[in-house]
């Protein structure tokens, strides 16, 4: 009987719940992992990439752009870049979504959107889908990391009920409820944008099934202030840049294919 | 007396060799009395590109915010910066997209174009108020002194200037229509765009 309530995602179950929503909860933590640090002077994001293969053409992300793949990875506007868990289609049309309304932002005040009206933007919109009814809700959870002059660094996260909430680390999609407890007990209040990405690569290197980490698994970002302009930085790694960073971090684990070449 | 008048002002681009120029005047007035000398309405678009908007001043401030909003959009979904022929089509389609009410501007774009070699060629290209194109070889004019304009520049400009020379044509193209039209002058704003950089001076001129 309690199917009856799973078919319309408007409708609440006897026990006052949106199967639907929960739902698209349980597929985003399915998904690639997303995971986030707040530093003093800066955000990191990191994100597991779960689409790969061989015939996977990625030469468009080796030059151009603003670097990383474009998988799991945006930037959302000068100041924000998001990492996105779920489906990837839905992920596609909220970031498209959360640039125009950046864009509409710098429109209308001639500044950059405050990361946290960023996240209610995205929010309304979400919510909608879980109290009028026929279409389903966004299967997507995000990250934002950002920065606006008046409460500096910010973390937000997102999911598909369009609740929000700022965090000091979190993460998303699979296994997150590992990489959490993992943070909270290695997170400190001040720690530096150089050992939050030391922290952000370790906890990922943990939580991840494979056991290489290479740029062909891992999308990686970086937003901190420029200190001559005190503009925020956003930086998007491309794929060279991410194994350099493993190689300089110690976290490059042996390949299997090396060493069988190598005997 | 035309609304495009109101405030006054005008836009000059030129071609050089590999190099290209776009100038203004500063001046902002109200029909005949001038309110301000130092009214800018050449933006930068790109590192390559330049885009000067003579008309209704309100109408200045306006159209540089749309069109950043679109720039903007197209950088960061096409992950490069836009081409000069495309930003005139943009240009050209957020002004037609009112037809019916437009906005009373007739934009001048000058920029460096890639080519398919990896070189730059110039570009200049200007419009009409609702967005008809004109790409052209030499130069192209707007606002209120373009009738003077049209006279000086066939008179001075010649094919293939160097930047310098370019400048000085450009610049007295520009003071010397500007010193027959009432509604343009009290100074002037000079850009030249070359492949790896810009040139930037700002002119005096007949302060009456």
């Amino acid at each position: 009987m309690a199917r009856r309530y799973d078919s319309r995602t408007t409708i609440f179950s006897p026990e006052g719940r949106l199967y639907q929503i929960e739902y698209a909860m349980e597929a985003i933590s399915h998904a690639g992992t997303v995971l986030g640090v707040l530093a003093k002077d800066g955000v990191v994001l990191a994100a597991e990439k779960k689409v790969t293969g061989k015939l996977l053409d990625l030469s468009s992300a080796k030059d151009g752009g603003y670097g990383g793949s474009g998988e799991k990875i945006y930037l959302l506007n000068s100041n924000v870049i998001g990492g996105v868990a779920g489906l990837t289609a839905d992920a596609n049309s909220l970031v498209n979504y959360a640039r125009t309304a950046a864009q509409r932002h710098l429109l209308q005040y001639n500044e950059d959107i405050p990361v946290e009206l960023l996240a209610q933007r995205l929010c309304d919109m979400k919510q909608g889908y879980t109290q009028f009814g026929g279409l389903r809700p966004f299967g997507v959870s995000l990250l934002y990391a950002g920065y606006d002059p008046h409460y500096q660094f910010q973390l937000y996260h997102s999911d598909p009920s369009g609740n929000y909430s700022g965090w000091k680390a979190t993460c998303i999609g699979a296994n997150n409820g590992t990489a959490q407890s993992l943070l909270k007990q290695e997170y400190k209040d001040d720690i530096l944008v150089k050992d939050a990405i030391g922290l952000v690569l370790r906890t990922m290197s943990k939580t991840m099934d494979s056991t290489t980490l290479n740029s062909e698994k891992l999308e990686f970002a970086v937003l901190t202030l420029d200190p001559e302009t005190k503009r925020p930085n956003a930086k998007i790694y491309r794929p060279a840049e991410i194994d350099a960073l493993l190689l300089s971090e110690g976290l490059t684990k042996q390949d299997d294919d090396t060493e069988m070449k190598a005997t | 007396m035309s609304i495009m008048d109101h405030n006054g002002g005008s836009v000059i681009a030129m071609v050089g060799k590999d190099c290209v120029a776009i100038a203004s005047d500063l001046r902002l007035g109200d029909r005949a009395l001038s309110i301000s000398s130092n009214f800018q309405r050449i933006f930068p678009i790109t590192d390559r590109i330049y885009v000067g908007l003579p008309g209704l001043g309100t109408d200045v401030a306006t159209l540089r915010e749309r069109f950043r909003f679109r720039v903007n959009m197209y950088t960061i979904k096409e992950e490069r910066e836009i081409e000069p022929e495309t930003f005139a089509h943009l240009v050209s389609s957020t002004l037609y997209e009112h037809r019916f009410g437009p906005y009373f501007i007739e934009p001048v774009m000058a920029g460096m174009s890639k080519t398919p070699s990896g070189g730059y060629k110039p570009f200049i290209a200007a419009t009409d108020l609702i967005g008809c194109l004109n790409f052209a070889k030499d130069f192209v004019v707007a606002g209120t002194a373009s009738s003077k304009l049209y006279g000086v520049a066939e008179g001075l400009w010649e094919p293939d200037l160097e930047p310098e020379d370019l400048f000085e044509t450009i610049s007295q193209t520009l003071l010397n229509a500007a010193d027959r039209d009432a509604f343009s002058g009290w100074g002037a704003i000079v850009h030249i765009i070359t492949k790896d950089k810009i040139i930037t001076r700002t002119l005096k001129g007949r302060m009456d």
